[in-house]
């Protein structure tokens, strides 16, 4: 059992005024692989640093098992850290580089031999052995810092945004190899990462931050289907989903000429708490197109043809002003610029969403 | 970075045209006369001296009376051999040698581990630090000498060669710390970080890290420290009194005056004097120039 555990983690940089991890709370299990996501400056690379040893925890505790690791430094506490530049050692052949870990904790060196061309067959990379980082690829220093990270059978992995310095066909085509290794070996895998797509293809389970606040943590499914608030339906997602402050009216939110209705509990909650209008969250996907003229009407300023899909960027009235809001559309049948569509969003796929708190309303 | 310098490198097809106007692989045209006028006037000026001081050491007095300009006729090896037959001149060659060699290395060693607790170290006055060893550097050995004859002195370390070595490491240190300072600064912190995940502790990188990273840097200031020993003059004349604890400027200064008249024996004994270092430096020169420019790429 070598889950980790935060507990009110938290984590003030000297001298800043607001700490860059507040209170964090996460309970990972073992073998699980959580992705941490946000947009710069969130603190998911300082969260994980914290669980590596190299921030300082000002608050709180963090657990690797049953062992509470808060204050130990980072050789004692038995993981591994994949950098986003790769931190090889400069001066060390690959298999070096890979065995450096355990040639300081003093393992013989036929066994040393043995896992490294282990790990390297693993990872295809037997035939640069003998070479030193300035030689190989940006691809290759990637699998050369994985390789250094599963040759210590650590408890946990660490990863902070490894693929970032990779061009974008290999990125995808790492991502899917990273994740599937990590379920070969069942190790507990932390991974940082900017990018939504990533955290929501190769994660068990999504912790997104904002501001040093844990959002929501869950699977990716239930992530997409039940954000938790505003920030998070607006995070997750790509395109992202439709956000718009509409007025409460009898039966639904009004948008100019047209009422959606929505779910009425989330709107009683809404009025009780003396609010007069709440954020309408429709992904991209959940507009249905209507032919008699019923719906919200949008002009249609671009179309995006991605081949599989279109989306269509229009301009829809509320309450007198434009807003923005993105549909998907039939990629074989796309709209025209400047034509006026009308859309209905599919029932039971609207997110209500309290316009003052933002929290999520409707269940 | 380094990943995009790969495929830039990657990207060039071989043959393929470098730009400009193709003419680089034609055999290179003469440049203007003026330049190559003005650039052997300065060689000449830099190499003539020693080259008269070395060759002066093949002639014998009567030829550098006749002929002061001239090659020697014929070539004279007796004052080679009789300087390097000599036990005086070994004897200086040795201290001389144990005194560079002493403190080169206390150099490179003290100054290597003063600069990688300035460069990675985090603590107060850390800067005012860096700028006390900076200001070593205003403030010469030879201001400084009657103060620091009397602090020898009191040490008791008058004419011996622990004398001269101590205080050379000491004003040796400005230079060591300024070249490796940001030296020891440009390895990331990342390679630091994983370092100390995969268990070395600060000193672990320290050696296992630090140590091999810093080769070309701990290089330049190897041979700066070995040069500038050698050739120190002022230190010795103050420190060293018997001749058996000369080192070879004093030695010069010393045999110069006592076989003033056999001109061409003191150009022999000149000349092997300096050639050491000078060896020293035109061998290694091209990584002095390394160190100072050259930064750790991960």
């Amino acid at each position: 059992m070598t889950g980790v555990i935060y507990e009110d983690a938290s984590c003030v940089y000297p001298g800043a005024e607001r700490p860059a991890v507040d209170k964090l709370n996460l309970d990972i299990q073992d073998g699980e692989f959580l992705v941490l996501v946000g947009p710069s400056g969130c603190g998911k690379s300082t969260s994980l640093r914290m669980l590596a040893g190299l921030e300082e925890v000002t608050a709180g505790t963090i657990r690797i098992g049953e062992r509470d690791v808060t204050h130990l430094p980072p050789k004692d506490r038995d993981i591994a850290m994949v950098f986003q530049n790769y931190a090889l050692y400069p001066h060390m052949t690959v298999a070096e580089n890979m065995g450096f870990a355990l040639k300081i904790a003093g393992v013989p060196k036929t066994e040393i031999r043995q896992k490294v061309e282990d790990a390297a067959k693993l990872l295809e990379l037997t035939e640069y052995l003998g070479r030193k980082p300035k030689a190989l690829s940006g691809g290759q220093r990637q699998r050369v810092a994985m390789g250094r990270a599963i040759v210590r059978e650590p408890k946990v992995f660490l990863m902070d945004e490894p693929l970032s310095n990779l061009d974008a066909k290999l990125r995808v085509q790492t991502r899917t190899q990273i994740a599937s290794l990590q379920r070969r070996l069942g190790i507990t895998t932390v991974y940082v990462t900017h990018d939504q797509v990533e955290a929501m293809t190769m994660g068990d389970r999504v912790a997104v931050l904002k501001d040093g606040l844990l959002q929501q943590c869950d699977t990716p499914r239930h992530m997409y289907e039940k954000p938790a608030n505003v920030f998070v339906a607006g995070f997750i997602g790509s395109p992202a989903m439709n956000l718009i402050e509409a007025p409460i009216v009898e039966g639904g939110v009004a948008f100019d000429g047209t009422v959606v209705p929505v779910d009425r509990d989330s709107l009683g909650q809404a009025s009780s708490r003396g609010e007069s209008s709440v954020t309408l969250g429709v992904r991209p996907e959940s507009f249905d197109l209507t032919s008699d003229g019923t719906g919200i009407a949008v002009i249609v300023n671009v179309v995006e043809e991605l081949g599989a899909d279109a989306f269509a960027y229009g301009t829809a009235k509320v309450g007198g002003g434009d807003v923005d809001v993105i549909v998907r559309v039939d990629a074989r049948n796309t709209p025209a610029k400047g034509e006026t569509l009308h859309f209905l969003p599919k029932p039971g796929e609207t997110h209500i969403f309290s316009t003052v708190s933002g929290d999520r309303l409707s269940q | 970075m380094s990943a995009t310098t790969a495929s830039w490198s990657s990207v060039r097809e071989p043959g393929a045209p470098t730009g400009g106007r193709g003419n680089r692989d034609k055999p290179k045209k003469w440049g203007n006369p003026a330049t190559y006028f003005v650039a052997l006037l300065f060689i000449a000026v830099c190499i003539a001296p020693v080259l008269y001081i070395v060759v002066g050491g093949f002639r014998t007095n009567s030829q550098i009376t006749t002929s002061p300009a001239g090659l020697p006729r014929p070539w004279v090896t007796g004052n080679y051999l009789n300087v390097l037959s000599s036990n005086t001149f070994w004897g200086e060659f040795a201290n001389s040698t144990i005194v560079a060699l002493a403190s080169t290395i206390g150099i490179v060693v003290l100054g290597l581990m003063v600069s990688f607790v300035i460069a990675r170290y985090d603590f107060k006055l850390k800067g005012a630090m860096y700028s006390l060893f900076a200001a070593g550097l205003m403030f010469p050995l030879v201001i400084a000498i009657t103060p620091l004859y009397i602090m020898i002195k009191d040490l008791g370390l008058v004419d011996s060669l622990f004398g001269v070595i101590v205080p050379q490491i000491a004003f040796g240190l400005p230079t060591t710390v300024i070249i490796l300072v940001p030296f020891l600064r440009a390895i990331p912190k990342e390679i630091e970080e994983a370092a100390a995940i995969d268990g070395a502790s600060r000193l672990g990188f320290f050696f296992r890290m630090v140590l091999p990273l810093s080769g070309p840097g701990v290089v330049t200031v190897g041979i700066l420290a070995f040069i500038g020993s050698w050739n120190n003059y002022v230190l010795p004349l103050y420190i060293l009194d018997s001749q058996a604890n000369f080192t070879l400027p004093l030695g010069v200064q010393a045999f110069s005056s006592q076989y003033s008249e056999d001109t061409a024996k003191v150009l022999a004994f000149t000349s092997l004097a300096m050639l050491p270092a000078l060896i020293f430096f035109s061998v290694f020169e091209k990584r002095i120039v390394g160190g100072l420019t050259g930064a750790v790429k991960g």
